[in-house]
């Protein structure tokens, strides 16, 4: 990602209403128990454009503007959000992937363990009390809404993000692709 | 093939950020309720409170679209609940209310002060939902009331007719719910009209299932008994809150084999999972008081 203020504000608007759209709206749409999750998707994203060090970045802004404004511990959700945004930036550097359904993989996969890591460090921190099995049935809830979710707020992010990205993964995969034949259409294939 | 110099950068940077993320950890679980990342985080609530308002609002109708898809499913269910409820809570009316005749009567002779008792002590402020915490592991609500109104920290809320939870922060327009079912939540708690007394105490997770417990031993709680506030000042399960407010009815009695440790279920009133609107309990007095400060201020 090439570091501009236009890129600041992008990711930085990108990430505000991801928030505020989590809080206000998804937080409160239950499906059997769970619901998506919006922000860890939109950190992933900026993560799998932008590299590690933009991952991290907008997964530790994220998750302290999350803690803020839910008022839960300060420091948790930019601990968790910033490992994820950098596994999934560090992933994307060293495999360089262009795979077009590879948004929907990286998504869930963030997903995963953004609530593995988030459970255990609540567990740690705050959790005294009995913790029931369903948590995990609101677990997979959450890991398959933002499965469903992941394809559509990648490419979102992707046209958001697109002035500032030093390289698109969708043009390389267009500049993989093998030229195509010359010559006229009667005698392709008959190699002539 | 490797540049030194990106990779010390990129190593920097998540050293950096995780850094600060624990030290902001640390800083927060070291401080008071005053302290400047409780501030801090005051302040950020009261400043995107117009926004979580607006998005709130504006967001409504994809929010009860949804709902009326999962109330639709529910509402079989529910009808058969509510008329099996109805059947019991005619039985309670009327032993209620001969009880309550016998009471008035007793409260007479005795000059007992009604000070601390629901509903009678209590100014209800009714305040919109207008966000929820993002994850499972805590259940706090955003309200759009605040200090303004004559809000402040501790006091009860409850919807539809119970208890969900109590005021754990207040800005001047907003404040914070932590719910009954949040990890860190505990309310004394009294099984009506048995008179066994308890904590109520959540199982992360589960919304619709609350454990009472410590239990006094050697005293049996029954299924389909109500449980409510304990409203006690000065015991080992002290209340916060006024005595009677209702939080939900005996669902289960697990006991151990012995039968000397009862496991108590009990589920709540109000859904937790799903809250547009709530009633905070000011005390009688208050909440008139700000109303009319803001009047005449206004």
């Amino acid at each position: 990602m090439i570091l501009s203020v236009g890129a600041v504000v992008r990711v930085g608007a990108l990430l505000l209403l991801a928030v505020v759209l989590q809080l206000s709206a998804l937080s409160q749409l239950n499906v059997f128990g769970g619901h998506a999750d919006l922000v860890v998707l939109v950190v992933a994203a900026v993560a799998y454009y932008g590299g590690s060090v933009p991952g991290c970045a907008a997964g530790f802004s994220a998750g302290l503007l999350l803690d803020l404004l839910t008022g839960t511990t300060m420091g948790a959700s930019s601990l968790v959000l910033t490992a994820v945004g950098y596994g999934v930036g560090r992933f994307r550097e060293v495999r360089d992937p262009s795979h077009g359904l590879l948004p929907l993989v990286v998504g869930t996969l963030a997903t995963v363990g953004w609530v593995i890591a988030f459970a255990a460090v609540a567990l740690m921190l705050d959790i005294g009390a009995r913790v029931s099995p369903l948590v995990i049935r609101d677990m997979i809830v959450t890991v398959l809404l933002n499965a469903l979710l992941a394809l559509p707020v990648f490419t979102g992010c992707r046209k958001l993000l697109r002035p500032s990205l030093a390289v698109d993964p969708l043009e390389v995969r267009r500049r993989r692709r093998p030229p195509r034949e010359a010559g006229p259409l009667g005698l392709r294939g008959l190699e002539i | 093939m490797y540049d030194r110099k990106v990779v010390r950068r990129r190593r920097a940077a998540l050293a950096v950020f995780v850094v600060l993320s624990i030290a902001i950890l640390t800083a927060y679980f070291g401080e008071s309720r005053g302290g400047f990342f409780h501030t801090l985080q005051r302040g950020a609530q009261e400043a995107f409170a117009p926004v979580e308002t607006g998005a709130s609002r504006a967001l409504k109708p994809v929010r009860d679209f949804f709902s009326w898809a999962g109330d639709t499913i529910d509402a079989k269910d529910q009808n058969a609940d509510l008329k099996k409820e109805v059947q019991l809570l005619r039985g309670d009316l009327a032993e209620a209310q001969t009880q309550l005749r016998d009471a008035g009567q007793l409260k007479g002779l005795a000059s007992l002060r009604e000070e601390n008792y629901f509903p009678q002590a209590t100014a209800p402020v009714t305040a919109r939902v207008i966000a929820r915490s993002s994850t499972v592991w805590y259940s706090t609500l955003k309200i759009d009331k605040g200090s303004g109104d004559g809000l402040r920290e501790n006091q009860p809320v409850i919807a539809a007719g119970g208890l969900i939870g109590k005021l754990t922060s207040v800005t001047g327009g907003t404040a914070e719910v932590r719910l009954i079912s949040d990890g860190q939540s505990g309310v004394s708690a009294q099984v009506f009209p048995a008179g066994v007394t308890g904590v109520v105490r959540p199982e992360v997770g589960n919304p619709e299932d609350l454990l009472l417990e410590h239990v006094e031993s050697g005293r049996r709680v029954t299924e389909n008994t109500l449980v409510i506030t304990s409203g006690f000042t000065s015991s080992r399960t002290e209340s916060l809150f006024p005595r009677g407010i209702p939080i939900g009815r005996v669902t289960k009695v697990d006991l151990d084999e012995l039968e000397t440790y009862q496991r108590v279920h009990v589920k709540p009133f109000a859904d937790l999972r799903r809250i547009d609107v709530v009633q905070v309990l000011t005390r009688k007095g208050v909440a008139q008081q700000a109303a009319s400060v803001g009047e005449t201020g206004g």
